[in-house]
Formats: structure tokens, sequence, C-alpha cells
């Protein structure tokens, strides 16, 4: 009776059995929802965050420290804090008249009571987004705003459990409504900021019948569920006819912050589970 | 092959290449950085036989979708040029370092190609065909690969690919 060398035998398909099945295991992972499979994206993340996060933080501090050798310099990130909260003053006074001296006490705080911040370590920086180490577990979905230093930097794209995706205002797949306010007329002119996958963004289709300058402020629009009021964005950096269209403004947005600073953000949470 | 060497380097290669210590080497405000994937995954096609050019262009595209946002693009871009690549290594010998720069700057494009195809396919939203981009990263990686050639062909031999040439693997089975 013949004896099988089980210890010996290896499997080993053809090179075209093989081909085949991991192609068809690329197939699998293209066809499996995105949902599930963005869970080992962020398995990916959580696992290796310190060593996919250095560097960036280390910029930061470098920064900081440089900026302590003279008590008469205010390094750029301080700077643009202090500009984003001094407009987003300006934002409530229009929208509410009142109360603007407590606002100004509190730093990153809402002026609605239902309004929460869940706060969030950036722990990955790729290409127009951030990953963050907050997830549904802290409240977070799809669509929410998240804040750099009171300014609207991006949204909430994809969230697992304790980490979440944000698609950052530069991108051209982060679409959101705006308000371009022109102080000398008191008013607000709506549009729509699409990043130009590059450091800033751009508002299209905007007539060129509004009285839009340069140096302008742009605010992320209230929207029902997401943002109770106007939150700053950036300012106008450029604002000339369009070429292709000339009834139409090209508009350029420079965002309130150099995103490479950034190694906290706030995601607005509203608690009252309207979204 | 050595196959933990080959997952160790895998996995050094995906941080490294998802981490902020590439922007070291990113060039003008679009952000363009080289893509050791894509190197690899030439070198290995070249230097492997055709078995195992298989299995390491698959699982370069594998570790690329996971140091990514989409799984499923770059196993099946991937897997499809590595194995593309290892057949024309049969015909073209690719020994001299401007033709596998030339190597890498086609798979580049070719890989990327099929990816942001294959990525709107699963997540539109996700998928951004930017043609000048896609060039720019795979001339980037293509250049590199003059500088990276030495450390990565050690990583190469380090992970068991392009030592047992002329028949000595085939004599050993």
């Amino acid at each position: 009776m013949a004896v099988w060398p089980m210890a010996r035998m290896r499997f080993k398909p053809s090179k075209l059995t093989l081909f085949i099945s991991l192609t068809l295991l690329g197939f699998i992972f293209l066809l499996t929802p995105q949902n599930v499979t963005s869970r080992l994206n962020f398995a990916f993340i959580s696992i290796f965050r310190f060593f996919l996060n250095v560097g960036s933080s280390a910029v930061y501090y470098q920064q900081t420290e440089n900026s302590k050798a003279s008590p008469y310099f205010v390094p750029r990130h301080e700077y643009d804090k202090l500009w984003v909260a001094f407009t987003n003053l300006q934002s409530q006074i229009g929208e509410q008249k009142k109360q603007i001296e407590e606002l100004g006490k509190v730093r990153m705080t809402e002026p609605d009571p239902a309004t929460g911040l869940v706060l969030a370590k950036v722990v990955n920086r790729r290409k127009q987004e951030f990953i963050i180490n907050k997830g549904t577990d802290d409240g977070l979905v799809n669509g929410q705003y998240v804040l750099g230093d009171n300014a609207v930097i991006g949204i909430i794209t994809q969230a697992s459990a304790d980490i979440s995706s944000v698609r950052l205002i530069t991108s051209s797949a982060c679409k959101l409504a705006v308000k371009i306010s022109a102080p000398d007329a008191e008013v607000y002119f709506n549009g729509t900021i699409a990043g130009d996958d590059k450091n800033g963004a751009k508002i299209p289709n905007v007539p060129k019948k509004y009285d839009i300058k340069e140096g302008y402020y742009v605010y992320a629009a209230a929207t029902p569920g997401f943002l109770q009021s106007p939150r700053i964005i950036g300012r106008v950096s450029k604002c000339v006819a369009d070429q292709s269209n000339p009834v139409l403004w090209e508009i350029d947005i420079a965002p309130a912050y150099n995103f490479d600073n950034l190694t906290d953000v706030a995601v607005i949470v509203l608690k009252t589970g309207i979204n | 092959m050595r196959w933990l060497r080959f997952t160790l380097l895998l996995l050094f290669i995906a941080v490294l290449q998802s981490s902020t210590v590439m922007n070291i080497f990113a060039l003008t405000d679009r952000h363009i950085k080289p893509n050791i994937f894509l190197i690899l995954l030439v070198y290995f096609a070249i230097n492997c036989d055709s078995y195992n050019a298989i299995i390491t262009s698959f699982a370069l595209g594998f570790a690329a979708d996971l140091a990514g946002s989409v799984m499923g693009p770059h196993i099946i871009s991937y897997g499809l040029t590595g194995v593309a690549v290892a057949y024309v290594r049969n015909i073209i010998l690719m020994k001299k370092t401007g033709q596998q720069a030339a190597a890498i700057f086609a798979a580049g494009i070719f890989v990327e190609l099929i990816a942001v195809l294959l990525t709107g396919f699963k997540a539109s939203g996700l998928a951004k065909a930017d043609g000048m981009e896609i060039f720019a990263v795979a001339v980037y990686s293509a250049i590199l690969w003059f500088m990276l050639k030495w450390p990565l062909t050690a990583a190469g031999k380090w992970t068991g690919a392009g030592i047992f040439h002329f028949g000595a693997r085939q004599a050993g089975r």
C-alpha cells in the first residue's frame, strides 16, 4: 500500500491559477462596500499612527520653539488663530448682534448650546485629507464640519468606531455652501466652495454683478444639522473676470490656516441628534 | 524568496509611503511625491521569476491600497502591471538602469490609470483623474530610481529577490 509523503506535500497552484485567484481577490475587495473595506485602512493607521505622524509634530513644535526667541515676534499660526477668532466674532455680530464680549472670552465654543465639539488629534496626513483619532464612538458621522482652531478646514467623509477621515477644503471632492462677506455693504453673497487640489479653493459660478473684492472673508454657511452659525473658512485671494465666461467671477480662496501646522482639530457634533 | 522579510519590507514601505516623512520629497504646490511601491513593483517583476513576480505584484498592490483610502483598485492594477512587466522581461532583459527607469515610468502611468478607473467604480468621490499628476509621479519615481537603486536592490536581495538566477532555484526544487 502506497504511503503519501504528507509532510513533503506542498500546495502550489499553477501560475495561471495563482494569477486568476489573486485577481479575483482584488475584485472581491473592489466590490466589497467602502464602509467595510475602509476598516482595513483605518486599522493600518491605528496600528502605525505613531510612525505615520512622525515629522509633522516636530515641525510644529520646532516653529513654536523658534517663536520663543523674540518676545516681539508673533508666530504665523498664532496670528492665524487670532485672525480666525476675530473674523468668527465679526460673523456672529452680523448674525446675532449680541453677546460678542462673552463669545470673545471663550475659545473654541459654538454659540448654540445644542452644539458640542469633539477634540481630536491628527494621526495621519494624506493629500488633501487628515486622519483623526475619533470616530463614531464619539458621535462622529459623515458630513460633520471639522474646525482647526475655530476655522472650518473640512468635513468628515469616512468614520469608523475610533478613527475618521477628514476631507480638507483644498480637495476638489470637498464642496461646501459658503457666504462671502462684503463688510462695506454689510451683505453676504452665496456660493459653493470646492478645493483646487493644491493649497487653496475656488468658488465657481458667482455672477459678476456681485461686487466682490480681494480680501473679503469667506464663511461656511450655516447648515441645518451640521453647523449652527457661519464659520470662517478663509479669504478671497484673487477675484478676476472668468476668462471662459466673462459674466462670472473667478474667485480663489486662501484658507485661514496652513494645514501643516495643525496637530489638533475639533469636530462640530450636534447633541440634539438632528443629523 | 524569503516571504517574512518581504512582508516586513512591504509594511515598512507602506508606513513610509503614507507617513509625513515623504513630504520632504514633495514637489510643487501639488505635493508630487515619488511612489516607492511602483519602483518596487518593477524591481521585483524584473528580478523574481514570473511565479514570484505574480505574488509580489499583488502583494505590493495590497500594501498600496492599505496605505491609501480604497481597497481593491491597486491590487488589480499592480497585479496586472507587475505580471505584464515580468513577461516583458522575458523578451527584454532590462538590465540597464535607464531601461528599468523607463519601465517604472510606463508602469506608473498604467497602474494609476487603471486604479483611478477602478476607484471611480467603487467610490467616485475619492477618484481624482489628474493626468498631469499621474505623469509627474511616474516621472519622479523613474528619476528617483537612479538614486534609490542601490538601497532598494540591497533591500530586495535581503528578501531573496535577484539572487537565485541561472537555474539555481529550479535545481533546488
